[in-house]
């Protein structure tokens, strides 16, 4: 308030004036001095021409204008004020609030929207990161997110998660994966085998050098460790797809190897490669890429220049020249630097190829009648368009070549065999079919429609049949998208999209077909199939699609015609969704052992430690009272530690009192009757065999082992484990005799060298609640009691039990700390402040209310049920019709509570949302 | 939104005791004033002009007074503030009156008012002063109060030279 302001100052002149010794002089002067009288009248002018000055309300200058001074575009146009007030609006217009973002407004907008200025506009914005092709069409339509060194779309702006779910399960769902990253090495067969075979391991699955993932007939997928370390220090999960062999049965014949990760991982893995094969220098020879693009960009901007110069450019002569050739591929790259690396001693060669190859992944039933309905096949063609271009002399070239004509014949013929199959999954999983094919722009339908399967058309064909049964024959896999020139030489001569419409405009018919002719590009494409659902028994082969690799440069020509065949576009939640619904663990969310896991972990910490904060105090869940240990952030490490030391001193108690063997049985949950005399079974032997391997490896890096955890991705023990999860004799199910499926019983025998091989190990669960209730992110996956098994059996409707509320032990510290940092405040106005220094030296983390500060206690033994391990991913699934959870459990925690749980309650979890008290029942299953 | 509309008399406390001064408080200036109302207009006059009536501000040293009152009732106080002969405060009395300046319907109005009022006041001083000193002492206090605003544009210029580089 002014009027206050003003009053106080007037006050204080008063009391400094006492002070000077005035005051004494009232009462023995009867007269008051003239000078007195002065000052206090210079005094107050003083405080009034203050208090005038100054602004009282709160709104703008041109709000306090009386109507009729008023006049248009006051705000933003400071001469259109009055002079006396145009001082105050310029300050007022300088403050941050105000200040819009400046726009390049030296230009009109139509000379912004002109093609040569909007380019350098686009290649400007895309030097920090990365645009994909889409990137233009994306954004008009996607809520945009910056990640990875990306612009990638995230969701679509329109309501679609049920739409995007249908095109999944019954239609096409089309994604941009360009943005994953592909590393070529190019070596010797048996040299690449020989170091590749150090960085994965046989027990995960399939390697490299699985015989038709290396002829080139399927694309393979692994996880990769760092070289010599598994099972420890993940990589990252990556796909591999080996250039078929030419043929010719040269034995050292040099391979061509493509690794696909997604971008997170992508540093990791070059690098790791890079020291694996001793690749150390960049080689100028092997990428003459670089180089000469950007001579040719430079070539480009000359001749852009020149033209331009026509317009009035005239004044921008003297600044510096700007690349206005659009930018195709990595705009971030630095032009000099080399994305090539080789190897003095084995001549492998790793070339970064990352946005040099497009990738789009189709999912869905119907994405093979998208492909062949968008595609057509490439005509053979023996004679060149243009004797100056070099517009398909590549082609021609092979045209030539009557072996070659007859192998693109058969893939064109595999290809059009498609329409008659029903869904992708039926074809092998990771199936190869290379391509060539003509311009996709070409057949562009006037409409938006959707493509339908044609199954009649093919009933009873014996080639179908044939097809399913043999798959695609190895050669048919042969593409030429392998060859960089040809791809280069792709990208360069693409007609453009403006000459074309001009072409179209020409047509003597309005709307009929164009017919390129010999000018007609040919676009060498690779298709892989994707398998879906491989895992579990519900719903194989669910969320199976199609990915289409392009050479660079190509992405919006197919893309609107895949758009335009009723494909639907989904961006990363989709692609969340995708992956959640087919309980595959997703990249880099569900890999807590690989570093880019750990970053991603922060981050998400980060951002939702940001929103609880942002809401007021008293609507924040207090997770402390809630018994929630980390909301945002799951402790992995210490999960596993408090197991750990959980089993060790179990193992004690069982040890010491194993004379009293009933009073051990009610008190523990471990399964007691040890055996120590026991025979080793004839099947077990391989197991144990194997066990001590891996003891005498985790032996050999003691430290290592003890410090980290890892994520168990042995297949072996996976199925064991998954055998040991199933309820063995309940309602409804089959009896499963363990014998029938070649396991063992779960005995204490099999248990032991399992807990001494793996004492820190996560296992990647799927789980489904039995009754109601949808899991979130973060989730508690515990160990239900004897009395909820009880209560279960007794109720069927029983929903689970409730965790009592916890106190809050730290609102009072909190409430202390804040008053106590009041009376800091205060100290420090009247001078005191190194004493808050030292204050707040003493206490270095702030405490939040509702959340539990960092040393986190025992983990496990928080609640009222033993902790077992966290969801990472929990919906509704509206595949499944029930809440579904996916996770990550400790597998000492998992087999404890396997041995200790009734045959017809084998695999039954509690899940508790972090927010709520409430604890649902799940099963838990494990798949693989 | 209509505002309610006061009115401020901007009076001076005349007195020929200078330790009168001394009991100008909010207190006593607000109750001599509603006695004197109460005085010349009955209850209903008090009423009226106690809705919102205050002391806005009070300077005991220049006997400066500002009052607010209702538009619609400020004429009873006008009328009455000639009827205060003196000011009480803890038991003493001191005789004086009250005259008003200005009339005004904004506190601003009144503050503006009152800085032409000061100066012309001490102007008026400077040319009556009778000794060299007083001359000098006067002067020293008139150019404070220039001096001060010409040095306050002066930094305010200093402040507003922000530089207006821009980052992309």
């Amino acid at each position: 308030n002014t009027s206050m302001c003003w009053e106080i100052n007037v006050k204080d002149y008063v009391c400094t004036h006492d002070i000077e010794g005035c005051a004494g002089c009232w009462g023995s002067f009867q007269e008051m001095p003239a000078s007195t009288f002065a000052q206090a009248r210079a005094a107050e002018i003083n405080a009034m021409l203050k208090a005038v000055t100054q602004k009282s309300s709160n709104s703008l200058v041109f709000q306090t204008l009386p109507r009729h001074m008023r006049r248009r575009a006051m705000s933003h146009n400071i001469k259109r004020l009055p002079r006396r007030l145009r001082e105050i609006a310029r300050k007022e217009a300088e403050k941050a609030v105000h200040q819009k973002k400046e726009h390049s407004k030296n230009k009109c907008r139509k000379a912004r929207r002109r093609h040569v200025n909007l380019v350098v506009e686009f290649n400007r914005r895309q030097k920090k990161n990365i645009w994909l092709e889409t990137h233009i069409w994306h954004a008009k339509r996607f809520h945009m997110v910056k990640k990875w060194g990306y612009c990638l779309g995230d969701r679509p702006t329109t309501k679609s998660y049920r739409a995007c779910y249908r095109a999944m399960t019954k239609h096409c769902l089309l994604q941009d994966l360009s943005y994953y990253c592909c590393l070529e090495l190019n070596g010797k067969e048996e040299e690449l085998l020989k170091v590749l075979a150090r960085m994965c391991s046989i027990d995960t699955g399939p390697t490299f050098a699985a015989v038709p993932c290396l002829s080139g007939r399927l694309q393979g997928s692994l996880v990769l460790y760092r070289a010599d370390r598994y099972p420890e220090d993940v990589l990252g999960p990556i796909t591999f797809i080996w250039k078929p062999k030419d043929g010719s049965g040269i034995p050292y014949e040099t391979r061509q190897l493509w690794i696909w990760t997604h971008p997170s991982l992508k540093q990791d893995i070059l690098t790791e490669l890079k020291a694996v094969f001793q690749c150390s220098e960049p080689v100028e020879t092997c990428s003459p890429e670089p180089i000469v693009t950007l001579l040719q960009e430079e070539k480009q901007t000359d001749v852009a220049m020149s033209v331009s110069k026509k317009r009035k450019r005239e004044d921008h002569e003297g600044e510096k020249a700007v690349p206005v050739k659009k930018i195709i591929g990595d705009g971030t790259r630095v032009p000099l630097q080399s994305y090539c690396w080789t190897s003095q001693t084995t001549g492998v060669v790793i070339s970064d190829l990352t946005m040099e190859i497009l990738r789009y992944r189709l999912i869905g039933p119907l994405s093979h009648c998208v492909l062949t309905e968008a595609l057509k096949t490439a005509s053979v063609q023996t004679e060149m368009a243009d004797a100056e271009t070099e517009l398909n002399n590549w082609w021609v070239e092979n045209c030539k070549n009557s072996e070659k004509v007859s192998l693109h014949q058969r893939q064109e013929a595999i290809f059009e065999l498609l329409q008659g199959i029903s869904s992708p999954s039926e074809i092998a999983a990771g199936t190869i079919l290379g391509l060539t094919v003509g311009d996709p722009r070409v057949n562009l339908p006037k409409k938006r429609s959707k493509a339908m399967p044609n199954p009649e058309k093919y009933q009873d064909n014996e080639k179908v049949r044939q097809l399913l049964l043999e798959g695609v024959p190895v050669e048919c896999a042969h593409s030429f998208i392998w060859d960089q020139t040809i791809c280069k030489n792709v990208t360069e001569n693409k007609i453009p999209e403006q000459d074309l419409n001009h072409m179209r405009g020409e047509l003597l018919v309005p709307g009929s077909q164009l017919d390129l002719g010999p000018r007609e590009s040919k676009i060498p494409i690779l298709l892989v199939q994707q398998p879906g659902k491989v895992a579990g028994e519900d719903r194989p082969g669910w969320g199976s699609g199609w990915d289409i690799y392009l050479p660079k440069g190509w992405g919006m020509a197919f893309w609107i015609p895949f758009v335009y065949r009723g494909a639907r576009v989904g961006g990363l939640q989709e692609g969340l969704k995708h992956s959640e619904y087919k309980r595959t663990p997703h990249v880099p969310n569900d890999f807590p052992d690989c570093p880019a896991g750990i970053q991603f972990a922060k981050e998400l910490e980060n951002i939702l430690l940001e929103k609880f904060k942002r809401r007021p105090p008293a609507k924040r869940a207090n997770y402390v009272k809630l018994g929630t240990l980390a909301p945002f952030l799951c402790p992995w490490g210490q999960l596993t530690k408090d197991w750990e030391v959980r089993n060790k001193t179990q193992e004690e108690s069982v040890v010491t009192s194993s004379a009293d063997s009933k009073s051990c049985a009610t008190e523990s949950q471990v399964p007691c009757d040890l055996k120590p005399g026991l025979m080793i079974e004839d099947s077990q032997g391989d197991m144990m065999e194997e066990m001590t391997k891996i003891q005498n490896l985790c032996k050999e890096d003691g430290a290592a082992t003890s410090s980290g955890f890892f994520v168990l991705r042995s297949r072996k023990l996976l199925k064991q484990l998954s055998a040991w999860c199933r309820p063995t004799c309940g309602k409804g199910q089959r009896a499963r005799p363990a014998s029938k499926l070649g396991q063992k019983e779960m005995t204490e025998d099999a248990l032991l060298p399992i807990f001494k091989c793996y004492p820190q190990v996560l296992v990647w669960v799927s789980l489904s609640l039995l009754r109601k209730g949808s899991p979130e992110l973060h989730a508690m996956i515990c160990i239900p009691t004897q009395e909820d098994y009880l209560q279960l059996n007794k109720d069927q409707l029983f929903c689970g039990p409730q965790e009592p509320k916890h106190s809050d032990i730290f609102k009072h510290k909190i409430l202390k700390l804040k008053e106590r940092k009041k009376n800091n405040r205060k100290a420090l106005e009247s001078g005191a402040s190194d004493a808050l220094e030292a204050k707040a030296v003493e206490e270095p983390k702030e405490l939040i209310l509702g959340l539990w500060p960092d040393p986190l206690p025992d983990v496990t033994s928080h609640c009222s049920r033993i902790l077992l391990g966290f969801v990472t991913q929990g919906d509704f699934s509206l595949a499944a019709g029930c809440g579904e959870a996916l996770g990550f459990v400790n597998l000492t925690g998992l087999l404890h509570m396997l041995s200790s749980q009734p045959a017809d309650k084998k695999g039954l979890v509690l899940l508790r949302t972090p927010a709520s008290l409430q604890y649902r029942f799940a099963r838990l299953n494990i798949e693989v | 939104m209509v505002r309610f509309k006061h009115r401020y008399l901007l009076c001076e406390i005349v007195s020929e005791d200078p330790r009168c001064r001394q009991c100008i408080d909010e207190r006593a200036v607000g109750a001599a004033a509603k006695e004197a109302v109460a005085r010349t207009h009955g209850d209903y006059g008090l009423a009226c002009c106690s809705i919102s009536f205050t002391v806005k501000y009070l300077n005991a040293y220049t006997g400066i007074v500002l009052l607010r009152c209702r538009k619609d009732f400020y004429r009873l106080l006008w009328s009455a503030l000639p009827f205060i002969t003196y000011l009480e405060n803890r038991n003493q009395r001191y005789s004086c009156f009250f005259n008003t300046l200005h009339v005004g319907g904004t506190i601003r109005t009144c503050q503006k008012f009152l800085v032409q009022y000061n100066r012309k006041q001490l102007l008026l001083l400077l040319h009556n002063c009778t000794s060299e000193e007083e001359r000098q002492s006067i002067q020293k206090s008139l150019l404070s109060c220039c001096l001060k605003e010409v040095e306050e544009e002066q930094s305010q210029s200093g402040d507003e030279e922000d530089d207006c580089a821009e980052t992309d």
